[in-house]
């Protein structure tokens, strides 16, 4: 099986086109199911959160989808444009794809060095799959080892202290904007779980009130009570009431799911002499954004979106090289064991069917050869039996050595070569060197053809080994 | 002036605060906590302040019982310095007011400059015994108080900048040690630009009450009001009307007071630059003695 993934994320893709190729609810399931449709022997995962998408796929070697089809059902199901898609998409194969995988896990490759929201991405992300039926044993044993393995260098390195979420880094800037907080008003637009982590770093901050407002007030409640902050300083503000929120609010917190800014210039600007023109610190987390990048050009506006946290945390990565040198040597071993594991399993599944389909050919003509041997004379015995070997040889060799005939730029043909030699320990007496053009190798027995000499025929063993 | 060695010793004092500059500014854009260019910076400060109270002391010593403080223009300059190296020896010690330093040390540096041009070239002694000496005392004090917390006040102006410069290029500010946040540094810009305020306010009813008290007519002539040095005195005044009254709700808030308290800074010195180079613009000072009659002082 080959394993890829394919896709973007916060390094290689700005967030409009991040925002574009987000895929989340019943899209998901939608786009696993149409995907799986097209291509039924592959296994299926799609990441897709505010800072990647990203399918993970597995299948059999020499079978589509290749990346640009996966490129195009990703630009053509998102709606996002080819050649922009195509200039930002990674593609990693294999052990390299595991690897990616469980760096993403371990937060390595996250905005925010280490942090721990992204294990929680990737096991929806799984469960997603699961549900749609799209995982198969090799991104079940790739997803499952990632997730565990995550954790292991989470509490070996360290490299989940400190700043390693977005709310903390946001904790960071509110305190390089104000002194202090028992007079603040913090506000939070959305209720999902972004919104609750980074929520319950600022309300570490002991604000005199912390709002939460939301489309669906239940939410907000439910919001509300998780983090466990007592009535008289918290509650929940019906999202009408957004504007009068905006005056009262110093540091504003959006996560919602709206697919247009929620909060624009127009709005803004009107509010800020309401305001008395008080600083105002707005952490946008929404993919899309839910705040208009025009409102941070505004005065005494201090607006930090997604990709504004990436700058800070790559300055953290330096900090932090020697955690994430430790983390990637334990990584390194496990995708080694990881990958071998999945080859190995693979490997076990192919001879096990090998074994199942020679069984059965052999089972065929076995009955076929009784048949005539219990009408035969004795002397037609012998004749009887070689051509019982040779139908039985060239059904075995049918399949594989039509596949010399279709070699392609994935799967050249030196490559069935060395594999025949490999397997079947054929020396190298007599090498005549590469084909030329127009000259067939080894062309296609048919295997119900009358048995053919033991020499001398393109069909024979004897010819397949030179 | 007529002693070199207090030109020399300025000199000194001014090489002094101009290598604590360049500690705390590699400080500030390297990005680097560096406990001991920290250590370094302060001995310079604390030496550059006791060279200028020995300075200071030196004047006195010199001059006899007869000396007055602020007696010229260069008293008033040693004065500010000596002060504003305390006061940034005071502000490095406060936790939440970190960087301010790599500010004020650059202006203490120019203000040392000033002064030993001061001293050594634009010598002028002020006229105080033709003077009312309560009020003349009154000016000089509230003028140079009045400065030195303008100073403060356009030190915290530059900081903020500064912090919001680096917070609006969203760059990393975990690296920025102890770099004040901006609500204390709109808050110090207004407290200092209030004090100030106050101080000039008393300085600028001095200088009216010399101008017009007792029936004398101008020093400065008829058009007194008009003149550079009071145009620009009641301008500064005014900026930090402005300024101590930003956080009434007003739009000046934030960048717009920091900017306002470095102007205000900027007309304070211009109007000592126009009172050092047009002596017909100044009420209180007699004309620069020959050599030979100064030696005495």
């Amino acid at each position: 099986m080959k394993i890829i993934m394919l896709g973007v994320n916060h390094r290689t893709a700005p967030v409009g086109l991040r925002e574009q190729l987000t895929i989340t609810g019943e899209r998901m399931a939608a786009a696993l199911t149409r995907l799986r449709a097209a291509h039924p022997a592959s296994e299926l995962v799609i990441l897709s959160t505010c800072n990647r998408t990203e399918v993970y796929l597995a299948r059999p070697a020499h079978e589509p989808p290749t990346a640009e089809q996966l490129t195009d059902f990703l630009s053509g199901y998102c709606g996002a444009d080819r050649a922009a898609l195509a200039a930002s998409v990674i593609l990693r194969e294999n052990e390299q794809a595991v690897a990616h995988l469980f760096r993403v896990c371990a937060g390595l490759d996250s905005m925010v060095l280490g942090e721990s929201q992204i294990v929680g991405q990737v096991k929806r992300a799984y469960e997603q799959a699961q549900n749609s039926e799209t995982v198969g044993p090799v991104l079940h044993k790739v997803f499952q080892q990632a997730i565990a393995v995550s954790k292991e260098a989470r509490s070996k390195t360290g490299i989940d202290t400190g700043r390693v979420s977005v709310g903390s880094v946001a904790v960071d800037f509110a305190q390089r904007i104000f002194e202090r907080f028992d007079d603040k008003t913090v506000v939070g637009i959305g209720a999902g779980d972004m919104a609750k982590l980074t929520l319950r770093h600022l309300a570490s901050l002991r604000p005199a009130k912390l709002w939460v407002t939301n489309r669906t007030p239940q939410r907000a409640q439910s919001l509300i009570e998780r983090l466990k902050l007592p009535a008289t300083s918290a509650g929940v503000r019906p999202f009408e009431a957004l504007d009068e929120l905006l005056v009262e609010a110093d540091i504003v917190l959006t996560s919602t799911g709206s697919q247009k800014p929620i909060i624009t210039a127009e709005r803004f600007k009107p509010l800020l002499r309401k305001r008395r023109f008080r600083p105002l610190f707005i952490i946008d987390i929404a993919v899309p954004r839910d705040v208009d990048p025009r409102v941070g050009g505004l005065n005494n506006v201090y607006l930090y979106n997604i990709d504004d946290l990436q700058g800070v945390v790559a300055a953290n990565v330096n900090q932090r090289s020697e955690q994430v040198r430790e983390c990637e040597a334990i990584l390194f071993e496990e995708v080694r064991s990881c990958y071998a594991e999945v080859q190995n399993r693979d490997v076990g599944r192919l001879i096990k069917a090998l074994r199942q389909r020679l069984h059965d050919l052999g089972r065929l003509e076995h009955e076929r050869t009784a048949r005539k041997m219990s009408a035969a004379a004795p002397d037609e015995m012998p004749a009887i039996l070689e051509e019982h070997t040779n139908r039985l040889i060239n059904k075995i060799l049918h399949l594989p050595l039509s596949q010399l005939d279709q070699s392609s730029p994935e799967a050249p043909l030196g490559f069935y070569a060395a594999a025949l030699r490999r397997l079947f320990d054929l020396k190298e007496e007599s090498r005549p060197g590469p084909p030329v053009d127009g000259e067939k190798v080894a062309p296609p027995v048919e295997p119900d053809t009358p048995p053919a000499p033991t020499t001398g025929t393109a069909a024979t063993p004897e010819r397949s080994r030179s | 002036m007529d002693n070199p060695l207090i030109t020399a010793a300025l000199v000194v004092l001014t090489l002094l605060s101009l290598a604590a500059s360049g500690l705390a500014l590699r400080r500030l854009f390297a990005r680097s906590s560096g406990r001991i260019a920290t250590r370094a910076e302060q001995l310079l400060i604390t030496a550059c302040s006791l060279g200028l109270l020995a300075v200071f002391l030196y004047r006195k010593i010199q001059m006899g019982p007869g000396w007055q403080p602020l007696e010229a223009h260069v008293d008033g300059l040693v004065l500010i310095g000596l002060l504003f190296g305390v006061v940034i020896l005071f502000l490095q010690q406060r936790p939440r007011l970190g960087g301010l330093d790599a500010f004020g040390l650059p202006l203490l540096t120019v203000i040392l400059a000033w002064s030993v041009c001061a001293s050594a070239w634009t010598y002028r002694a002020f006229d105080l015994n033709t003077l009312h000496p309560v009020w003349m005392a009154v000016h000089l004090a509230g003028v140079y108080m009045g400065t030195l917390s303008s100073a403060v006040a356009a030190i915290a102006g530059g900081t903020f900048l500064y912090v919001q410069h680096r917070l609006r290029s969203k760059q990393n500010i975990a690296d920025t040690g102890r770099l004040a946040n901006l609500e204390s540094l709109e808050s110090l810009i207004i407290r200092t630009a209030t004090i100030g305020f106050a101080l000039l306010t008393l300085g600028l009813l001095a200088g009216l009450v010399i101008q017009t008290g007792g029936g004398a007519a101008s020093r400065l002539g008829p058009g007194w009001w008009h003149s550079p040095k009071v145009l620009l005195a009641v301008l500064a005044w005014a900026v930090y009307a402005v300024v101590m009254n930003v956080r009434f709700g007003s739009a000046f808030r934030g960048a717009r007071a920091a900017w306002l308290s470095i102007f205000g800074l900027v007309l304070l010195l211009a109007t000592y630059g126009v009172v050092t180079a047009l002596p017909n613009a100044r009420d209180d000072a007699r004309p620069t003695r020959a050599p030979s009659s100064e030696t005495p002082r």
